[in-house]
């Protein structure tokens, strides 16, 4: 190795280590308090490992972090899967059909994402009590959709655009219809971008917190974030192990998901359609 | 044998864009018969994938009439059949390979899309016949992307055999491949198209290609049909100075200039360059009292002579020795004229004859003047 190679890999060690301590860091901090007897062990030195936060948190009723949980789950599966659906379909329409206005649409689409969400929280509560839908999961989803069908459109549209106008002609003259060419041979291309997609809607979600503590009321449709900052101790404190131990819990799920997600996440899969 | 015959009458087509209209195609008229390997050829961009996917049902026409057989296809009022419906199969400039599909998966495709798809057993054996004709069965379970070029050329063409469609198009199905496989490949194509009858429609911007594989060429230049006939029509008589300089290579020499008469012979006066035209040529052209005329003449019908009466003299710039003859360049001011000949030339000027018979004149808009 000479001396600049020597050089170049410690910066790159050196950088990808400050990476991650930068990410890991306060999740080892996070179970570390979580399992842990209580809060303040750094400063008294006095401590005691146990998993009875997890238990508590499991267990106990008056925290309903199973109900935050599951509202959690079933609102950013329910976004999730609506918003691929559409925008997949949209990103269809605008990489490959002609029609009047097919460049302003997702422009319009993008723009319409600007607003800061704190600027129509109110509007959408008035509209929502109006409509009767505070507190229940319509009242996340509706909202949840049109947030985040802007970034969905875009990612889904750059995977769309690379995939060969082409593989649609010869699709059509091999006589599939239009919607056999879509699930045959657009969809399986597209896989990498629909997924993707569908990740990112659903952690984005599933980490939401202004529409969700503004648009609900009670554990029937509070999700996990809200759920987790409004723990209370039983004496009014912060109780952290709890705390620690319900955000360890809640990062499961989405561990999970991008690990099963990540191998459709592949590029390289348009290899060998054109020539060259 | 399913050939089909195509009409096509008065077919225009243009694209609207935000920079206004563009008429890509205008008024082709053409006949392709039944079982005809027929060859579109001219430039890049002259229009000829874009007629091609009118044929196809991919893009619908501006004007004119479309016919397969007796049956109209596509109009420029309404009438308008799929590509499935009017039964034909296309193999892309880019191959369009279905890159997550199996090379047995590509060309069963078309097979899976009928109305009564056929059993497993019937496809896996249609797959394997197109496969094995093109020689490429041992790649069924391959991927598009561990194929080499030629090999994913031949399953585009598998892909398009399979059904047994009425008429079959290809645009430049050779054009990415290399020079000993594209001729390999022109070969293969040329037999298979024999042996399948399907009237076939070729597009290529290779005058090689449509010289060897066509039955009948079309020759096109910015949307408009310049000449359509056999090769060794074209060849003999191009109708304008496109088709005269598209076709044939080395390029037709091209000399304009104006006519004089010098006691009883007439002379093209090409800037410096003053040539005697043969007699029988000068006596038919006489009466026409044409002023500027192009006299066009391919390289091998410049005969070098060492005796009797030459027709002009050229000096000698260039020598290529391309192995059973020799080319010679001779720069002029209109362009380089080039001479094709067995022998090796020997000193530095040229004397050459020409043969009334082999002579291509053209008047000053560029039209083929009869004799
Ligand atoms: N959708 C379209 N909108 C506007 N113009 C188009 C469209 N499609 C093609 N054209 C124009 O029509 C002309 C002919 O295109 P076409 O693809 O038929 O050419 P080609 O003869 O196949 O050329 P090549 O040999 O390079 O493939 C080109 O000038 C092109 O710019
Ligand atoms: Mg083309």
């Amino acid at each position: 190795m000479t001396r600049e190679e020597i050089i170049r890999s410690c910066l790159i060690f050196a950088t990808g280590l400050f990476l991650l301590a930068f990410t890991l860091g306060p999740f080892i901090w996070m179970i570390w308090i979580s399992l842990a007897d209580r809060a303040d062990f750094l400063v008294t030195g006095q401590v005691e490992y146990s998993l009875s936060n997890y238990r508590q948190v499991l267990t106990a009723h008056s925290l309903h972090f199973l109900d935050y949980l599951s509202n959690s789950l079933w609102i950013s599966t329910i976004t999730a899967i609506i918003v691929t659906l559409f925008s997949s379909m949209a990103a269809y329409a605008v990489s490959r059909m002609r029609f009047p206005g097919r460049s302003v649409v997702p422009l319009l689409i993008l723009a319409m994402s600007m607003f800061p969400q704190i600027s129509i929280v109110g509007y959408l509560f008035e509209m929502f009590s109006k409509a009767g839908l505070i507190n229940s999961h319509m009242a996340l989803i509706l909202p949840y959709i049109a947030w985040t069908i802007p970034i969905a459109l875009w990612i889904n549209m750059s995977y769309f655009t690379q995939i060969p106008l082409d593989l649609d002609k010869a699709a059509l003259v091999d006589g599939a219809s239009r919607m056999k060419v879509l699930y045959k041979i657009i969809f399986p291309l597209a896989l990498p971008g629909i997924f993707s997609s569908a990740l990112l809607v659903f952690i984005a979600c599933f980490n939401e917190f202004l529409f969700a503590i503004m648009l609900t009321i009670d554990y029937t449709a509070q999700t996990l974030p809200v759920g987790i900052a409004l723990f209370q101790g039983l004496h009014g404190e912060i109780p952290w192990g709890n705390l620690m131990a319900a955000s360890a819990i809640a990062s499961v799920p989405l561990v999970i998901l991008t690990l099963i997600f990540q191998r459709y996440i592949v590029a390289g899969l348009m290899g060998g359609a054109v020539k060259g | 044998m399913n050939a089909t015959k195509i009409t096509i009458k008065s077919l225009a087509k243009s694209f609207v864009t935000f920079r206004g209209k563009v008429d890509v195609l205008k008024s082709i008229d053409l006949e392709i018969e039944p079982g005809e390997f027929f060859v579109l050829l001219g430039p890049s961009g002259c229009g000829k994938s874009t007629l091609l996917n009118l044929l196809a049902g991919l893009e619908k026409p501006s004007g004119g009439e479309l016919y397969f057989d007796q049956e109209l296809v596509a109009d420029s009022v309404g009438k308008f059949s799929g590509p499935f419906e009017r039964d034909i199969s296309m193999v892309f400039q880019s191959y369009a390979l279905y890159p997550h599909m199996t090379v047995e998966g590509n060309i069963a495709f078309p097979l899976t899309n009928l109305p009564q798809v056929p059993s497993p057993k019937v496809m896996q054996a249609k797959v394997k016949e197109a496969a094995t004709l093109l020689q490429i069965d041992h790649l069924l379970d391959r991927k598009p992307a561990e194929l080499s070029g030629g090999q994913r050329q031949r399953v585009a063409i598998g892909r398009a055999i399979v059904r047994n469609p009425k008429v079959c198009l290809m645009d430049e199905p050779l054009s990415n491949l290399d020079a000993k496989l594209r001729n390999e490949m022109r070969a293969h194509l040329k037999d298979l198209q024999k042996k399948l009858g399907v009237t076939t429609i070729y597009v290529t911007h290779d005058q090689l290609e449509a010289m060897t594989l066509g039955h009948r060429i079309a020759i096109m230049n910015n949307g408009v049909l310049q000449q359509v006939g056999t090769p060794v029509e074209i060849y003999r008589a191009p109708i304008n100075q496109f088709v005269a300089r598209f076709i044939g290579s080395p390029t037709m020499n091209m000399l304009t200039g104006d006519l004089n008469e010098e006691n009883g012979s007439l002379y093209l006066q090409a800037d410096t360059l003053k040539i005697k035209l043969p007699t029988e040529t000068a006596c038919k052209l006489k009466p026409k009292n044409l002023k500027k005329i192009t006299l066009g003449v391919r390289p091998e019908r410049l005969y070098v002579i060492t005796e009797g009466e030459q027709n002009l003299a050229l000096p000698v710039n260039v020598i290529e020795n391309v192995g059973p003859e020799f080319l010679i360049y001779s720069f002029h001011k209109q362009g380089q004229i080039v001479v094709r000949t067995p022998d090796e030339p020997v000193g530095d000027s040229l004397c050459l004859a020409l043969d009334a018979g082999h002579l291509h004149l053209f008047d000053d808009q560029g039209a083929r003047i009869n004799l």
